[in-house]
Protein backbone atom coordinates (compact mmCIF):
# COMPACT_ATOMS: atom_id res chain seq x y z
CA UNK A 1 0.00 0.00 0.00
CA UNK A 2 1.27 3.79 -1.06
CA UNK A 3 1.75 5.93 1.52
CA UNK A 4 -0.59 9.16 0.71
CA UNK A 5 -0.56 12.59 1.95
CA UNK A 6 -2.95 14.87 0.45
CA UNK A 7 -2.07 18.48 1.21
CA UNK A 8 -5.06 21.37 1.07
CA UNK A 9 -6.11 23.95 2.83
CA UNK A 10 -8.33 23.60 5.97
CA UNK A 11 -11.30 23.76 4.36
CA UNK A 12 -13.48 21.48 1.69
CA UNK A 13 -13.15 22.91 -1.64
CA UNK A 14 -11.09 21.09 -4.03
CA UNK A 15 -9.89 18.59 -0.89
CA UNK A 16 -13.13 17.40 -0.18
CA UNK A 17 -12.88 15.00 -3.30
CA UNK A 18 -10.11 13.68 -3.05
CA UNK A 19 -10.81 12.94 0.89
CA UNK A 20 -13.79 11.64 -0.16
CA UNK A 21 -12.60 9.15 -2.61
CA UNK A 22 -9.75 7.57 -0.48
CA UNK A 23 -12.90 7.36 2.05
CA UNK A 24 -15.20 5.60 -0.09
CA UNK A 25 -12.02 3.17 -1.01
CA UNK A 26 -11.23 2.40 2.87
CA UNK A 27 -7.88 3.42 2.45
CA UNK A 28 -5.68 5.64 4.63
CA UNK A 29 -4.49 9.16 4.24
CA UNK A 30 -2.48 11.51 5.75
CA UNK A 31 -4.90 14.79 5.67
CA UNK A 32 -2.91 17.65 5.65
CA UNK A 33 -4.43 20.99 6.23
CA UNK A 34 -2.77 24.32 6.02
CA UNK A 35 -4.56 27.29 7.42
CA UNK A 36 -5.25 30.41 5.45
CA UNK A 37 -3.08 32.71 7.68
CA UNK A 38 -0.12 30.29 7.44
CA UNK A 39 -0.26 30.65 3.54
CA UNK A 40 -0.80 34.14 3.24
CA UNK A 41 2.20 34.59 5.65
CA UNK A 42 4.71 32.68 3.01
CA UNK A 43 4.39 29.28 5.82
CA UNK A 44 4.02 26.81 2.44
CA UNK A 45 4.38 23.52 1.89
CA UNK A 46 6.50 22.72 -1.25
CA UNK A 47 4.37 21.74 -3.86
CA UNK A 48 5.24 21.60 -8.04
CA UNK A 49 2.80 24.55 -8.99
CA UNK A 50 2.48 27.10 -6.04
CA UNK A 51 -1.01 25.54 -5.86
CA UNK A 52 -3.14 23.22 -3.67
CA UNK A 53 -4.26 20.59 -3.76
CA UNK A 54 -1.10 17.75 -3.88
CA UNK A 55 -1.28 14.32 -3.68
CA UNK A 56 1.72 12.59 -2.56
CA UNK A 57 2.39 9.25 -3.40
CA UNK A 58 5.25 7.74 -1.47
CA UNK A 59 6.60 11.12 -1.37
CA UNK A 60 5.88 11.96 -4.99
CA UNK A 61 3.84 15.12 -5.85
CA UNK A 62 0.79 15.25 -8.41
CA UNK A 63 -1.07 18.49 -8.55
CA UNK A 64 -4.39 19.79 -10.21
CA UNK A 65 -7.47 18.59 -8.10
CA UNK A 66 -8.98 16.15 -11.21
CA UNK A 67 -5.35 14.72 -11.88
CA UNK A 68 -5.44 13.88 -8.62
CA UNK A 69 -9.69 12.50 -8.48
CA UNK A 70 -8.65 10.39 -11.09
CA UNK A 71 -5.58 8.93 -9.75
CA UNK A 72 -7.33 7.96 -6.66
CA UNK A 73 -10.33 6.59 -8.65
CA UNK A 74 -8.23 4.15 -11.65
CA UNK A 75 -6.37 3.01 -8.20
CA UNK A 76 -9.19 2.19 -6.79
CA UNK A 77 -12.08 1.34 -9.09
CA UNK A 78 -13.76 4.69 -9.54
CA UNK A 79 -13.62 5.65 -13.03
CA UNK A 80 -15.78 3.85 -14.76
CA UNK A 81 -15.68 -0.15 -16.20
CA UNK A 82 -14.53 0.88 -19.47
CA UNK A 83 -12.75 2.80 -21.19
CA UNK A 84 -15.89 4.36 -23.05
CA UNK A 85 -16.92 4.39 -19.47
CA UNK A 86 -14.10 6.64 -17.97
CA UNK A 87 -14.65 9.44 -20.69
CA UNK A 88 -18.02 9.72 -19.85
CA UNK A 89 -17.11 10.54 -16.48
CA UNK A 90 -14.26 12.88 -17.90
CA UNK A 91 -16.73 14.52 -19.81
CA UNK A 92 -19.16 14.81 -16.71
CA UNK A 93 -16.44 16.29 -14.89
CA UNK A 94 -14.94 18.70 -17.15
CA UNK A 95 -18.83 19.83 -17.92
CA UNK A 96 -19.24 20.62 -14.19
CA UNK A 97 -15.88 21.91 -13.51
CA UNK A 98 -15.44 24.31 -16.35
CA UNK A 99 -19.10 25.00 -17.73
CA UNK A 100 -21.13 25.10 -14.64
CA UNK A 101 -19.08 25.81 -11.80
CA UNK A 102 -16.71 28.63 -13.86
CA UNK A 103 -20.32 30.65 -14.23
CA UNK A 104 -21.92 29.62 -10.83
CA UNK A 105 -18.77 30.18 -8.45
CA UNK A 106 -19.60 33.71 -9.61
CA UNK A 107 -22.62 33.96 -7.80
CA UNK A 108 -21.82 31.46 -5.24
CA UNK A 109 -18.81 33.78 -4.32
CA UNK A 110 -21.39 36.31 -3.40
CA UNK A 111 -23.41 34.23 -1.69
CA UNK A 112 -20.95 32.67 0.63
CA UNK A 113 -19.63 36.26 1.13
CA UNK A 114 -16.18 35.90 -0.06
CA UNK A 115 -17.18 38.47 -2.40
CA UNK A 116 -18.65 41.58 -2.67
CA UNK A 117 -21.66 42.18 -4.68
CA UNK A 118 -25.67 41.83 -5.15
CA UNK A 119 -26.50 38.76 -4.28
CA UNK A 120 -30.02 38.69 -6.58
CA UNK A 121 -28.51 39.81 -8.84
CA UNK A 122 -25.69 37.79 -9.49
CA UNK A 123 -27.75 34.70 -8.89
CA UNK A 124 -30.22 35.79 -11.75
CA UNK A 125 -27.20 36.49 -14.17
CA UNK A 126 -24.96 33.50 -13.31
CA UNK A 127 -26.33 30.95 -10.62
CA UNK A 128 -29.16 30.08 -12.18
CA UNK A 129 -28.16 30.28 -15.92
CA UNK A 130 -25.19 27.89 -14.76
CA UNK A 131 -27.65 25.19 -13.01
CA UNK A 132 -30.14 25.20 -15.38
CA UNK A 133 -27.47 24.41 -18.09
CA UNK A 134 -25.93 22.02 -15.89
CA UNK A 135 -28.14 19.94 -13.98
CA UNK A 136 -30.13 18.95 -16.64
CA UNK A 137 -27.66 16.85 -18.26
CA UNK A 138 -27.49 14.90 -15.32
CA UNK A 139 -30.65 13.95 -14.69
CA UNK A 140 -30.77 12.73 -18.13
CA UNK A 141 -27.63 10.85 -17.70
CA UNK A 142 -29.43 9.78 -14.67
CA UNK A 143 -32.12 8.09 -16.56
CA UNK A 144 -29.78 6.85 -19.02
CA UNK A 145 -27.93 4.84 -16.88
CA UNK A 146 -31.12 3.61 -14.90
CA UNK A 147 -28.60 2.75 -12.01
CA UNK A 148 -28.74 6.13 -9.47
CA UNK A 149 -24.95 6.23 -10.45
CA UNK A 150 -24.37 9.14 -13.03
CA UNK A 151 -22.10 6.21 -15.26
CA UNK A 152 -22.60 2.90 -15.26
CA UNK A 153 -23.68 0.31 -12.75
CA UNK A 154 -21.29 1.42 -10.49
CA UNK A 155 -20.41 4.45 -8.30
CA UNK A 156 -17.37 6.81 -9.90
CA UNK A 157 -15.32 9.90 -8.88
CA UNK A 158 -18.02 12.08 -10.67
CA UNK A 159 -20.82 10.58 -8.47
CA UNK A 160 -18.99 11.78 -5.62
CA UNK A 161 -18.03 15.43 -7.16
CA UNK A 162 -21.99 16.26 -8.33
CA UNK A 163 -23.03 14.96 -4.85
CA UNK A 164 -20.75 17.49 -2.94
CA UNK A 165 -21.57 20.49 -5.03
CA UNK A 166 -25.06 19.29 -4.30
CA UNK A 167 -24.58 19.16 -0.95
CA UNK A 168 -22.41 22.40 -0.17
CA UNK A 169 -25.08 24.36 -2.59
CA UNK A 170 -28.45 22.80 -0.30
CA UNK A 171 -26.37 23.39 2.59
CA UNK A 172 -26.45 27.22 2.23
CA UNK A 173 -29.27 27.56 -0.15
CA UNK A 174 -31.57 25.03 0.32
CA UNK A 175 -34.14 25.95 -2.06
CA UNK A 176 -31.89 26.15 -5.29
CA UNK A 177 -32.25 22.39 -6.29
CA UNK A 178 -35.90 22.17 -5.50
CA UNK A 179 -36.67 22.01 -9.28
CA UNK A 180 -34.01 18.80 -9.38
CA UNK A 181 -35.56 16.28 -7.14
CA UNK A 182 -33.51 13.16 -9.21
CA UNK A 183 -30.01 15.29 -8.34
CA UNK A 184 -31.24 15.56 -4.20
CA UNK A 185 -31.66 11.54 -4.03
CA UNK A 186 -28.67 11.16 -5.96
CA UNK A 187 -26.39 12.71 -3.18
CA UNK A 188 -28.38 11.28 -0.86
CA UNK A 189 -27.49 7.64 -2.68
CA UNK A 190 -23.90 8.49 -2.82
CA UNK A 191 -23.52 9.89 0.60
CA UNK A 192 -25.21 7.14 2.11
CA UNK A 193 -22.44 4.78 0.94
CA UNK A 194 -19.96 2.26 3.31
CA UNK A 195 -16.95 4.48 4.07
CA UNK A 196 -18.52 7.64 2.29
CA UNK A 197 -21.39 7.63 5.21
CA UNK A 198 -18.85 7.67 8.15
CA UNK A 199 -16.66 10.20 6.52
CA UNK A 200 -19.52 12.92 6.40
CA UNK A 201 -19.90 12.03 10.05
CA UNK A 202 -16.33 13.07 11.15
CA UNK A 203 -15.09 15.44 8.68
CA UNK A 204 -14.16 19.21 9.61
CA UNK B 1 -11.02 -1.55 -35.70
CA UNK B 2 -13.85 0.96 -34.47
CA UNK B 3 -15.15 3.14 -36.82
CA UNK B 4 -14.17 7.13 -35.49
CA UNK B 5 -15.80 10.76 -36.11
CA UNK B 6 -14.20 13.42 -34.96
CA UNK B 7 -16.68 16.28 -34.99
CA UNK B 8 -15.46 19.83 -34.91
CA UNK B 9 -15.34 23.12 -35.95
CA UNK B 10 -13.33 24.03 -39.08
CA UNK B 11 -10.24 25.43 -36.42
CA UNK B 12 -7.42 23.48 -34.75
CA UNK B 13 -8.61 24.59 -30.92
CA UNK B 14 -10.12 22.05 -29.09
CA UNK B 15 -10.31 18.79 -31.39
CA UNK B 16 -6.78 19.64 -33.36
CA UNK B 17 -4.99 17.50 -30.01
CA UNK B 18 -7.41 14.10 -30.99
CA UNK B 19 -7.01 14.89 -34.92
CA UNK B 20 -3.09 14.69 -33.77
CA UNK B 21 -3.49 11.43 -32.17
CA UNK B 22 -5.03 9.72 -34.95
CA UNK B 23 -2.87 10.55 -37.57
CA UNK B 24 0.19 9.59 -35.31
CA UNK B 25 -1.27 6.32 -34.49
CA UNK B 26 -2.32 5.70 -38.65
CA UNK B 27 -5.61 5.42 -37.69
CA UNK B 28 -8.46 6.31 -40.20
CA UNK B 29 -11.41 8.79 -39.02
CA UNK B 30 -13.51 10.97 -40.67
CA UNK B 31 -12.70 14.80 -39.49
CA UNK B 32 -15.98 16.05 -39.85
CA UNK B 33 -15.30 20.03 -39.94
CA UNK B 34 -19.18 21.52 -39.37
CA UNK B 35 -19.71 25.40 -41.05
CA UNK B 36 -20.58 27.46 -38.22
CA UNK B 37 -23.92 28.10 -39.52
CA UNK B 38 -24.79 24.51 -39.76
CA UNK B 39 -23.95 24.20 -35.99
CA UNK B 40 -27.00 25.83 -34.32
CA UNK B 41 -29.55 22.84 -36.13
CA UNK B 42 -26.99 20.25 -34.96
CA UNK B 43 -26.73 21.83 -31.51
CA UNK B 44 -29.37 19.61 -29.87
CA UNK B 45 -27.86 16.31 -31.01
CA UNK B 46 -24.59 16.22 -29.22
CA UNK B 47 -24.62 15.31 -25.04
CA UNK B 48 -24.33 19.09 -23.87
CA UNK B 49 -24.24 21.27 -27.01
CA UNK B 50 -20.99 21.72 -27.26
CA UNK B 51 -18.21 20.39 -29.74
CA UNK B 52 -15.75 18.59 -30.15
CA UNK B 53 -18.05 15.73 -30.06
CA UNK B 54 -16.25 12.14 -30.83
CA UNK B 55 -18.18 9.21 -32.20
CA UNK B 56 -16.75 5.92 -31.60
CA UNK B 57 -19.18 3.30 -33.44
CA UNK B 58 -21.62 5.92 -33.61
CA UNK B 59 -21.53 6.50 -29.36
CA UNK B 60 -20.67 9.97 -28.74
CA UNK B 61 -17.68 11.04 -26.26
CA UNK B 62 -18.31 15.35 -25.35
CA UNK B 63 -15.51 17.08 -24.36
CA UNK B 64 -12.01 17.64 -25.75
CA UNK B 65 -10.06 16.68 -23.01
CA UNK B 66 -12.04 13.31 -22.24
CA UNK B 67 -11.86 12.59 -25.64
CA UNK B 68 -8.10 12.91 -25.98
CA UNK B 69 -7.73 11.40 -23.01
CA UNK B 70 -9.63 8.18 -24.70
CA UNK B 71 -7.89 8.10 -27.37
CA UNK B 72 -4.21 8.62 -26.05
CA UNK B 73 -5.01 5.93 -23.65
CA UNK B 74 -6.40 3.82 -27.06
CA UNK B 75 -3.37 4.65 -28.98
CA UNK B 76 -0.50 4.85 -26.41
CA UNK B 77 0.06 8.46 -25.84
CA UNK B 78 -1.13 8.52 -21.90
CA UNK B 79 2.24 8.10 -20.47
CA UNK B 80 3.52 4.42 -19.29
CA UNK B 81 2.76 4.59 -15.52
CA UNK B 82 -0.10 5.27 -13.26
CA UNK B 83 2.16 8.48 -12.15
CA UNK B 84 2.92 9.37 -15.63
CA UNK B 85 -0.72 9.55 -16.59
CA UNK B 86 -1.65 11.83 -13.43
CA UNK B 87 0.72 14.27 -14.73
CA UNK B 88 -0.24 14.30 -18.01
CA UNK B 89 -3.75 14.87 -16.81
CA UNK B 90 -2.34 18.00 -14.31
CA UNK B 91 -0.49 19.74 -17.00
CA UNK B 92 -3.88 19.33 -20.07
CA UNK B 93 -5.35 20.79 -16.86
CA UNK B 94 -3.20 23.66 -16.48
CA UNK B 95 -3.54 24.25 -20.10
CA UNK B 96 -7.08 24.88 -19.58
CA UNK B 97 -6.81 26.79 -16.89
CA UNK B 98 -4.38 29.09 -19.14
CA UNK B 99 -7.00 29.25 -21.68
CA UNK B 100 -9.81 30.21 -19.18
CA UNK B 101 -7.58 32.94 -17.90
CA UNK B 102 -7.06 34.30 -21.30
CA UNK B 103 -10.39 33.61 -22.38
CA UNK B 104 -11.17 37.90 -22.22
CA UNK B 105 -8.41 38.70 -24.08
CA UNK B 106 -9.06 35.65 -26.85
CA UNK B 107 -12.38 37.41 -27.40
CA UNK B 108 -11.23 40.88 -28.16
CA UNK B 109 -8.49 39.80 -29.49
CA UNK B 110 -10.41 37.33 -31.96
CA UNK B 111 -13.50 40.94 -32.64
CA UNK B 112 -16.21 38.43 -31.08
CA UNK B 113 -16.20 41.19 -28.04
CA UNK B 114 -15.48 45.34 -28.10
CA UNK B 115 -13.05 45.57 -25.84
CA UNK B 116 -9.39 47.36 -25.19
CA UNK B 117 -7.03 44.83 -26.69
CA UNK B 118 -3.95 46.21 -25.48
CA UNK B 119 -4.96 47.00 -22.21
CA UNK B 120 -6.36 43.67 -22.01
CA UNK B 121 -2.82 42.03 -23.23
CA UNK B 122 -1.11 43.54 -20.41
CA UNK B 123 -3.44 43.38 -17.42
CA UNK B 124 -4.56 39.88 -18.88
CA UNK B 125 -2.88 37.79 -21.70
CA UNK B 126 0.61 38.83 -20.10
CA UNK B 127 0.33 37.92 -16.64
CA UNK B 128 -1.26 34.40 -17.56
CA UNK B 129 1.53 33.21 -19.86
CA UNK B 130 4.36 34.49 -17.25
CA UNK B 131 2.02 32.30 -14.80
CA UNK B 132 1.25 29.47 -16.75
CA UNK B 133 3.76 28.91 -19.03
CA UNK B 134 6.36 29.36 -16.18
CA UNK B 135 5.06 26.57 -14.65
CA UNK B 136 5.15 24.33 -18.01
CA UNK B 137 8.53 25.81 -18.26
CA UNK B 138 9.09 24.06 -14.46
CA UNK B 139 7.65 20.86 -15.45
CA UNK B 140 9.27 20.54 -19.04
CA UNK B 141 13.14 20.95 -17.26
CA UNK B 142 12.12 18.52 -14.64
CA UNK B 143 11.46 16.00 -17.12
CA UNK B 144 15.07 16.52 -18.09
CA UNK B 145 14.59 19.09 -21.18
CA UNK B 146 13.98 15.93 -22.88
CA UNK B 147 11.29 17.11 -25.75
CA UNK B 148 8.55 15.69 -23.53
CA UNK B 149 6.42 17.11 -20.52
CA UNK B 150 6.00 13.89 -19.06
CA UNK B 151 8.53 10.54 -18.85
CA UNK B 152 10.42 9.67 -22.32
CA UNK B 153 7.88 9.44 -25.06
CA UNK B 154 5.31 11.65 -26.27
CA UNK B 155 1.69 11.95 -24.34
CA UNK B 156 -0.90 13.73 -25.89
CA UNK B 157 -0.22 17.02 -23.83
CA UNK B 158 2.82 17.47 -25.72
CA UNK B 159 0.72 17.73 -28.60
CA UNK B 160 -2.28 19.95 -26.82
CA UNK B 161 0.42 22.13 -26.02
CA UNK B 162 2.58 22.74 -28.98
CA UNK B 163 -0.65 23.60 -30.98
CA UNK B 164 -2.19 26.09 -28.79
CA UNK B 165 1.55 27.71 -29.24
CA UNK B 166 0.51 28.68 -32.41
CA UNK B 167 -2.62 30.26 -31.23
CA UNK B 168 -1.02 32.49 -28.58
CA UNK B 169 1.79 33.26 -31.15
CA UNK B 170 -0.02 34.56 -33.22
CA UNK B 171 -1.39 37.50 -31.22
CA UNK B 172 1.67 37.31 -29.17
CA UNK B 173 4.84 36.89 -31.46
CA UNK B 174 8.11 35.62 -29.90
CA UNK B 175 6.22 34.80 -26.50
CA UNK B 176 8.30 31.43 -26.24
CA UNK B 177 11.46 33.14 -26.12
CA UNK B 178 11.81 32.88 -22.18
CA UNK B 179 10.62 29.30 -22.34
CA UNK B 180 13.37 27.30 -23.96
CA UNK B 181 12.09 23.64 -22.82
CA UNK B 182 8.58 24.19 -23.72
CA UNK B 183 9.25 25.71 -27.16
CA UNK B 184 11.84 22.15 -27.61
CA UNK B 185 8.32 20.34 -26.74
CA UNK B 186 7.03 22.20 -29.84
CA UNK B 187 10.25 21.58 -32.10
CA UNK B 188 10.08 17.95 -31.89
CA UNK B 189 6.29 17.44 -32.42
CA UNK B 190 6.26 20.30 -35.08
CA UNK B 191 9.02 17.94 -36.89
CA UNK B 192 7.42 14.20 -36.30
CA UNK B 193 7.01 13.11 -40.04
CA UNK B 194 3.50 12.56 -39.80
CA UNK B 195 2.69 16.23 -37.69
CA UNK B 196 5.28 17.61 -40.05
CA UNK B 197 3.00 16.12 -42.79
CA UNK B 198 -0.12 17.04 -41.75
CA UNK B 199 0.87 20.56 -40.78
CA UNK B 200 1.39 21.02 -44.06
CA UNK B 201 -1.95 20.03 -45.39
CA UNK B 202 -5.08 20.80 -42.69
CA UNK B 203 -7.01 23.25 -43.69
CA UNK B 204 -4.97 26.61 -42.44
CA UNK B 205 -7.08 28.45 -39.10
CA UNK B 206 -5.70 30.93 -37.08
CA UNK B 207 -6.91 29.05 -33.97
Amino acid sequence: MPEYKLVYFAFRGLGEVPRQLFSLAGVKFENVRIEDADWDAGKRPETPFGQMPVLFVDGKPIPQSFAINRYIANQYGFAGKTPFEAALVDAFADQFKVDFNTEFKKYWYVKQGDEPGDVEEMKAKHGIPARDSFFPLVVKQLKKSGSGFIVGDAVTWVDVLVANATDYITVLEKDLLNDYPEILAHKEKIHSLPGLKEWLKIRE
Amino acid sequence: MPSYKLNYFDARGLGEVSRQIFILSGTPYEDNRIPRDQWPALKDKTPFGTLPVLEVDGKQIPQSLAIARYLAKEFGFYGKTPFEAAWVDALADQVKDFLAEMRPYFAVAMGMVEGDKEKLKAEVALPAIEKHFGLLEKAAKNNGNNGHFVGSSLTFVDLLIADFINSVEGLVPGFTAPYPAVSAVKTKIDNLPKIKEWIEKRPKTVT
